[in-house]
């Protein structure tokens, strides 16, 4: 009989535990934004991640971290990678303080994020309408418009104001993998522009301009152009004056993220 | 009385097993490697880790033909990193965490399964991966990721022992596949992002005592101790052995190469050569003893582990049949050895190389000034990643060339200094990837007596491999991308002759093969699938 109590007693702590919903240190913590929490959280993310995710959260045997954020990971999420690891990867568990770890999300918030000062700079209203008129064929904001050039619904989290300007005014300075621009000519002759999606020693697979998705066997192909320039054009002051484009900047920093949940 | 008893008891084991039908792999079947081609016994396909099968039905003539004749799925998440054993029709696989199979090798299908649970406090630096079994007897033994080594039962994965190498809590762990040489087996233990200090074990095959170690980290006050700092610096050392060595049996030498030294990239914790970290040594099977060392980075900062695969071949070089050890290394250089003295023949760069203008007459890296990582980082080729890897290399003894994945990259390294914690990552530094950086990997094929390029095969920009090498006699190398394909090549030109899209791309092996009832097998571990190729079968 006093078994059975206690098995019943066990099963009910069981079921109480699967009950209690997990722990979420992440929801308050003290640490964002803390200049001395930043500090000692970049130190042990120094001696515990940088070996694998880079001293740049840029990624290197592990992933980008600054992708990571700019895809809109949340404060939980991170904390729970953290703590409980990848299973399947190399990234291991940890015992460690949930305060060290906090610290750590305080950090790559940090190294992740735009600093707040520089979002309200320009005109964002007029900087709308000139992203309507010159981007949006080509850019996805919210699920609306072009796909040929990266989706930019969060681009006012992961992207400070000087490397926007740098790609508005100079985009074929650096690509962006998956968007290099190649031509395919097919063996009847058919010349097919747009981006690279994927592509190993047999095949490429492409976004052409008319954002058709295509793959090519290398065998079927005539010739195979890489080309150095971007397909997004250049804005020189005298395309986007200075004032204009930082009216742009401006409605860009205001876009970090959107809600699609059908509600 | 009790001597009677024993012969008696292993005569019965003998008989039962005869009756039973199950294979007892000798000494001699060892000794033998790959002369029975329905057989894949050890690590790297025999002791010379050659990994050149005399297997010639599929040639280069016919190779376009081969087809994908079963695909096993383990269920598992992870990537294999094993090099899969063959024997009389079965397959002996061991995977993602601590988990093993018995395969049927006509048709793909489990036979059984071990699995053995991962402790929860388990850590480490790369992945619970395993890189296979080693066999004796009617016996596997596998190493397990918290660092035990197991012998199990041939005919159903039951545990047959279980010893503790080490305690895993402290940093260790082990995926090494076991290297079996007459009645021991030789195993060896990871860890050096944790400040572990290495060592080589052999135990006793059949009771799992064990019967010597070899530490790879030597102590201040013994042999190669003063290449360290006095104090405790030692005992976090690093010299992790994660990959299988080689043996010589005229020699009756195992060839082992060893990891980084501990902490990875911040020289001012362990000023010295660090001995015997990032070397090759070649240790008396019965006894552990070393008989020679070669350093091949002295005071390694790059995390350049010297863990790739020992390969033993005899050359005649300048007229004279030299016994000879081939290491394509992480460093970036290709070393001919002799492995009876240990001093280098020939050693030059296999890939881009800025660390060292090249390798001296006295065997030691000329070194280029400003590759020691600081606080505000230098730029060094080849990266972390090294010039090669763990990845296993093929070797043709007919055509005399050295087959090997090469990477092409560089990296920023940083370097500072960290306190040391037991059981936490301990690697005093990090890198980047400058954003310029293009790598790309290579198949490539080196003459080892010039150690010149013959030639090679570039995989696409932006990407590397870290897959291995298989060779076969009738002319054909296997090698996989970084993009998922399984690849052949002409051994002699390079020439890509057939392919497969896996999937996910190989890590380690480039597969094996043997015969099945008279059909020549390709067998490639890719994620964590098995897929087994072959010729059409006639009707």
């Amino acid at each position: 009989m006093t078994r059975i109590v206690l098995v019943f007693l066990a099963m009910n702590a069981l079921l109480l535990a699967q009950d209690t919903p997990p722990k979420n240190p992440a929801a308050n913590n003290p640490h964002l934004g803390n200049p001395q929490s930043i500090r000692s959280g970049m130190a042990l993310y120094r001696t515990r991640c940088a070996d694998c995710h880079g001293l740049d959260a840029g990624g290197y045997r592990g992933p980008d971290l600054t992708a990571v954020l700019a895809g809109g990971a949340t404060d939980e999420r991170l904390f729970q990678t953290i703590r409980k690891g990848v299973p399947g990867t190399e990234m291991p568990s940890t015992t460690e303080p949930d305060d060290d770890i906090l610290m750590i999300v305080a950090y790559l918030r940090k190294v992740g994020t735009v600093p707040a000062s520089e979002t309200p700079v320009g005109n964002a209203e007029n900087g709308g309408r000139l992203f309507a008129a010159q981007c949006a064929s080509c850019h996805r904001v919210a699920g609306r418009g072009g796909r040929i050039g990266p989706d930019l619904t969060r681009i006012g989290t992961s992207r400070s104001r000087a490397a926007m300007v740098r790609e508005i005014r100079t985009p074929s300075e650096w690509i962006p993998p998956s968007f290099e621009t190649v031509t395919v000519v097919t063996k009847d002759g058919q010349r097919i522009r747009g981006i690279k999606k994927n592509e190993d020693v047999f095949s490429i697979q492409v976004m052409d301009t008319r954002e058709r998705i295509q793959g090519y066997l290398k065998s079927n192909l005539q010739e195979l152009v890489y080309e150095k320039t971007s397909l997004m054009p250049a804005f020189p002051a005298g395309r986007l004056s200075d004032s204009d484009l930082n009216d742009l900047v401006g409605y860009l920093s205001t876009l970090r993220g959107a809600d699609l949940t059908v509600k | 009385m009790r001597a009677c008893l024993t012969i008696l008891l292993c005569s019965v084991t003998v008989a039962l097993s005869a009756q039973t039908g199950t294979p007892l792999i000798t000494s001699q079947d060892l000794l033998d490697g790959l002369k029975d081609s329905t057989r894949w016994l050890t690590y790297g396909g025999d002791y010379s880790s050659q990994r050149h099968s005399p297997l010639t039905q599929v040639t280069p003539e016919n190779v376009n033909q081969l087809t994908a004749q079963w695909t096993f799925q383990t269920g598992t998440t992870g990537s294999f990193q094993t090099t899969p054993l063959v024997v009389d029709g079965v397959l002996y696989v061991t995977g993602y965490n601590n988990n093993a199979w018995a395969v049927d090798a006509r048709s793909g299908r489990q036979i059984w399964r071990y699995r053995r649970e991962l402790p929860e406090d388990w850590k480490g630096c790369c992945g619970a991966v395993n890189r296979g079994f080693g066999v004796l007897g009617d016996r596997l033994y596998m190493t397990t990721i918290d660092a035990h080594l197991l012998a199990l039962d041939m005919r159903t994965g039951g545990v047959l022992f279980d010893v503790e190498l080490v305690d895993y809590k402290t940093g260790y762990s082990a995926t090494v596949a076991p290297l079996v040489v007459k009645d021991k087996v030789i195993v060896g233990v990871a860890g050096a992002e944790y400040g572990i200090r290495g060592f080589i074990d052999a135990y006793d095959a059949q009771t799992g005592k064990r019967a010597w170690r070899f530490y790879t980290v030597a102590k201040p006050g013994e042999p190669g101790g003063q290449t360290w700092p006095r104090g405790d610096a030692y005992l976090r050392g690093g010299g992790s052995i994660w990959v299988t060595g080689s043996y010589d049996p005229q020699q009756n030498l195992v060839f082992y190469g060893t990891g980084n030294p501990g902490p990875d990239y911040f020289s001012g914790a362990r000023e010295g050569d660090n001995l015997y970290t990032a070397s090759l040594v070649a240790l008396n099977a019965d006894t552990g003893q070393l008989a020679w060392h070669y350093q091949f980075t002295p005071h390694d900062v790059h995390d350049w582990d010297s863990t790739q695969v020992p390969v033993l071949a005899d050359l005649t070089i300048n007229g004279q049949l030299r016994k000879v050890l081939m290491f394509a290394n992480r460093n970036g250089f290709f070393y001919t050895l002799d492995r009876v003295t240990g001093k280098v023949i020939i050693a030059k760069p296999f890939v881009e190389t800025t660390w060292a203008k090249e390798i001296g007459s006295d065997g030691r890296p000329v070194m280029l000034p400003g590759h020691l990582p600081d606080e505000d980082g230098e730029k060094t080729c080849p990266d972390l990643g090294g010039g090669t890897n763990f990845f296993s290399p093929a070797f043709n003894p007919t055509t005399r060339l050295f087959f090997v994945t090469a990477r092409e990259t560089c990296a920023t390294y940083y370097g500072y200094e960290q306190t040391f914690k037991q059981g936490e990552q301990y690697t005093g530094g990090a890198t980047i990837r400058p954003r310029d950086q293009k790598n790309f990997g290579a198949l490539r094929a080196i003459d080892p007596v010039t150690a010149q390029l013959k030639w090679e095969f570039r995989y696409t920009l932006g990407n590397t491999s870290s897959s291995g090498v298989l060779s076969t006699a009738s002319g054909l190398v296997f090698a996989g991308d970084g993009e998922g394909n399984i690849l052949a090549f002409d051994s002699r030109t390079g020439k890509n002759l057939w392919h497969y899209q896996l999937g996910v791309p190989i890590r380690s092996t480039a597969g094996t093969t043997y015969m099945v009832d008279g059909r020549q097998y390709l067998l490639v571990p890719s994620g964590s699938a098995l897929t087994a190729f072959a010729l059409p079968q006639r009707p």
